[in-house]
């Protein structure tokens, strides 16, 4: 078998070059812990380089790390803004809640106090001035129930009185309105008069003289007209003016904020039980009687 | 030589890459020996003659020494044993596919790991080392070999586009140089 002079070579080589870590085995078996000044050549040679790729996975991981961190801080602010818009939803439609809540509280109290009959309502709409004041509110009570004329009343005050009946609504004309009168009468003095629309903001009444009446008086309704209940506040004098003759003119801020009012009683007094022999139904079943 | 080099230099680069990374990301996982894939990619290629090869592999495990802080010799004596067995499996078996890379890498990594463990037992008693923790490290290998799988396809690939791009690349065909300068 022939062998070669290259691969004579190769053989040569391969061994020297397996000495090698025999060697570096052999010194390091002698002394394990020092390094040679080989080795520390060596570790020398490639520091820098050991250095760079350091700084640089260093630089990159920093780099990663903030923007990861910055990513999951985008996520996290996108997640509390969407949280905080529902909660802030939530908090309103409370707030709504609440308020309904406490206006129907303040209605029921209202029914326990008064003795007419009367029958909830609530408001369906209003038409408002182009300044948004409000000139006529709608409630949802129809030719059923409502009759032109009938009182309606809030917690707060008197609203007005039905003006238009239609079948499922009827509009209600506020005490502010030209048209309205009202028997009313200063609550501390019993000085009795005929309340005024005068515009979109007050009432006007005219009451003698001989009753001293001063700015801040609760005027209420007297009961006289037969279909307001007695005692029920309309509101407060705010200027008075004397008149020639024996007369002197109140102006009256209503009590009550037309834009706020939700639930309202129509007041059914005056209206006469039906002559029927069907059972009743609806609110009669409640005992409560319906308009003719 | 260029290729040799171009080995030398990005396997290097590789070590300290590898323990840079696990450093600054603070993994606690076993790393993969980026060099025995080298090894088997030196090996498996069949470009090199075996000389060059091995002397290669000699300072590859040098250098692993150097930076794993074990025995000086123990990795360079492991890597060059293993470097010839690849050598004599590689006349014999050919590497083509990323699965096959894998397989290969990951049994080029159990021997280097048996070999370094097999040298550490023998030369326990003048390296002052206890025999008993070399077993628990050989058993605790495994996820380093499985690492080493894991890295050997992209790392395959990125020598093959490196030298494709130095120009470098040179065919290889079933009548290729041998590694061990035989003549068929």
């Amino acid at each position: 078998m022939a062998v070669s002079l290259r691969s004579i070579q190769n053989a040569t080589i391969v061994v020297v070059l397996l000495a090698i870590p025999v060697v570096l085995l052999r010194n390091t078996a002698e002394n394990p812990h020092e390094l040679s000044a080989f080795d520390r050549s060596v570790r020398r040679i490639g520091a820098p380089l050991e250095a760079a790729v350091s700084y640089s996975t260093s630089t990159m991981g920093s780099f990663f790390e903030r923007w990861l961190m910055q990513a999951r801080l985008q996520d996290s602010n996108e997640q509390l803004a969407s949280e905080n818009r529902e909660l802030a939803q939530r908090l309103r439609e409370l707030a709504e809640l609440a308020e309904e809540n406490t206006q129907l509280r303040r209605a029921l109290q209202m029914r326990d106090r008064t003795p007419a009959d009367m029958i909830p309502a609530e408001r369906v709409g209003v038409d408002q001035s182009p300044f948004f004041r409000v000139l006529n509110i709608r409630i949802d009570r129809g030719s059923r129930f409502a009759k032109p004329g009938m009182a309606v009343l809030s917690p707060d005050g008197v609203v007005g009185r039905v003006d238009k009946v239609f079948d499922d609504y009827s509009d209600v004309m506020l005490v502010t309105d030209a048209r309205s009168k009202i028997a009313v009468e200063v609550a501390r003095s019993r000085a009795q008069g005929i309340l005024h629309g005068d515009s979109e903001y007050g009432c006007i009444v005219d009451v003698p003289k001989d009753y001293e009446v001063e700015p801040g008086e609760l005027i209420q309704t007297s009961g006289v007209d037969e279909l307001f209940p007695k005692g029920h506040p309309i509101g407060r004098v705010v200027d008075v003016e004397q008149l020639v003759g024996d007369q002197q003119r109140l102006h009256v801020k209503p009590e009550i904020r037309f834009d706020r009012v939700d639930v309202m009683w129509v007041v059914l007094a005056g209206a006469p039980r039906p002559d029927t022999a069907e059972p009743p139904v609806g609110p009669q079943a409640m005992g409560l009687q319906p308009v003719r | 030589m260029i290729r040799a080099l171009t080995y030398l230099v990005v396997g290097w680069v590789l070590i300290a890459v590898g323990g840079g990374l696990a450093d600054v990301f603070m993994i606690t996982v076993m790393l993969p020996a980026t060099s025995v894939v080298l090894l088997t990619h030196i090996a498996f290629s069949r470009t090199m003659p075996l000389p060059m090869g091995l002397a290669l592999a000699v300072s590859f495990g040098y250098l692993e020494d150097l930076h794993q802080g074990a025995p000086v010799g123990v990795l360079t004596l492991a890597f060059a044993l293993a470097f010839l067995a690849l050598s004599w499996a590689a006349e014999r078996i050919a590497v083509s596919g990323w699965p096959t890379r894998m397989l290969t890498a990951f049994f080029s990594v159990v021997l280097v790991d048996l070999l370094t463990a097999g040298i550490l037992v023998a030369l326990a008693d003048p390296l002052g080392l206890r025999r008993e923790a070399m077993w628990v490290a050989l058993w605790d290998a495994r996820w380093h070999c499985i690492a080493t799988a894991l890295v050997a396809p992209p790392i395959w690939t990125l020598f093959e586009r490196l030298f494709s791009l130095l120009k470098i690349e040179e065919p290889r065909t079933p009548d290729g140089p041998s590694p061990l300068g035989a003549r068929r």
